[in-house]
C-alpha cells in the first residue's frame, strides 16, 4: 500500500533484498485470499468491495461466486474504460478473474481478454471462474507486471484493479503498459496513492506492502 | 503515477479519487490518513490512430 518509485538509476538495476521479501509476503497475501475468501483482511474484499466501487450487481449475480468472494480490487476500472466489442484487452494483476470475466462479456466473442498474475493459485482460480461463465475469450498468463509477456502494440485497452501500488519498479511497469499498447490504446487502472512520501520503516515492511 | 504516465508518453493522463475507498482495519486505516493514502482511477491514451 504504497506510492513508492525507485529513484530512476535504482529501478534499472538488479532487484533489491528487499523486494524479494515483500514480493513473498505479497504472494502470501492474496494466496490468502484465494484460499480463505471468508476471512477477514486489512482491505474490503468480495461483493461488498465490488458493491462499494460501483459494479453493476448484474454482472455480480452472473459472475461465478468464487470470482466475486475472492475480488480484492481497489475501485472499478469498468467505469472509465469503454470497452468495445473485438477489443483486445490487459487485466495485469487479474487474481481470481472477475475483471476479466466482466471485460471478456464487453467485448465480446471477437474480442479477447488476457489476464496477467505472477500467482500461480489465482490464476487457477480465474481459469476455472471462466471456464465456469462460459467464456474462451480470455487466458491467464503467468507473468510479472515489469514484464508483461505479451508483444508490442498487442493491446487496445489495459485495466487494472489495486496491483501497481505493489510493484517496487512502477516506472518500470508504467513502460510496459505503454510498450504492449498499440496507437490510440487506452488505460483505466484503479489504484492506490499516497498524497506524502512515506517513511523508510513503512516502506520496508512487508507486511503493509500487502495490506 | 500521474507523472509517471506522462513521463512514459501516455497523453491526456485524467485521475478522479475511488469515493468510498477505505481500509477495514482501523489501525491500518489511521495510518493510511496520516500519509493522504487514497485509491484513484486513471485513465490515459496513447497517441496515435487504432
Amino acid at each position: 500500500m504504497t506510492d513508492v518509485a525507485l529513484p530512476h538509476a535504482e529501478e534499472q538495476g538488479p532487484p533489491l533484498p528487499i523486494e524479494g521479501v515483500i514480493k513473498g509476503e505479497v504472494l502470501r497475501m492474496y494466496q490468502e485470499v484465494a484460499q480463505h475468501p471468508d476471512a477477514e483482511f486489512h482491505f474490503y474484499h468480495g461483493r461488498p468491495a465490488a458493491e462499494m466501487f460501483g459494479y453493476e450487481p448484474e454482472w455480480l449475480d452472473r459472475a461465478p461466486a468464487g470470482a466475486v468472494a475472492s475480488f480484492a480490487g481497489v475501485g472499478n476500472p469498468h467505469l472509465r474504460s469503454r470497452l468495445q466489442a473485438g477489443e483486445v484487452v490487459l487485466d495485469l494483476g487479474s487474481g481470481a478473474g472477475l475483471d476479466s470475466i466482466i471485460a471478456a462479456w464487453q467485448v465480446g466473442p471477437p474480442g479477447r481478454v488476457h489476464g496477467v498474475d505472477l500467482n500461480s493459485e489465482m490464476r487457477a482460480k480465474a481459469e476455472a471462474h471462466a471456464r465456469e461463465a462460459g467464456l474462451a475469450n480470455v487466458d491467464f498468463l503467468d507473468g510479472r507486471m515489469e514484464e508483461i509477456p505479451l508483444p508490442d502494440g498487442a493491446i487496445d485497452v489495459v485495466i487494472s484493479n489495486g496491483v501497481i501500488n505493489l510493484s517496487f519498479r512502477k516506472r518500470r511497469v508504467i513502460r510496459e503498459l505503454f510498450r504492449v499498447l498499440g496507437p490510440g490504446g487506452r488505460i483505466s487502472i484503479a489504484d492506490i496513492v499516497s498524497a506524502k512520501q512515506l517513511s523508510q520503516s513503512i516502506v520496508n515492511d512487508p507486511k503493509l506492502w500487502a495490506s | 503515477m500521474f507523472a509517471l504516465l506522462e513521463e512514459a508518453g501516455f497523453k491526456r493522463v485524467r485521475s478522479t479519487i475511488v469515493p468510498g475507498f477505505a481500509f477495514r482495519k482501523e489501525s491500518t486505516r489511521d495510518a493510511a490518513e496520516s500519509y493522504g493514502v487514497k485509491a484513484a482511477l486513471f485513465t490515459a491514451r496513447k497517441e496515435g490512430a487504432p
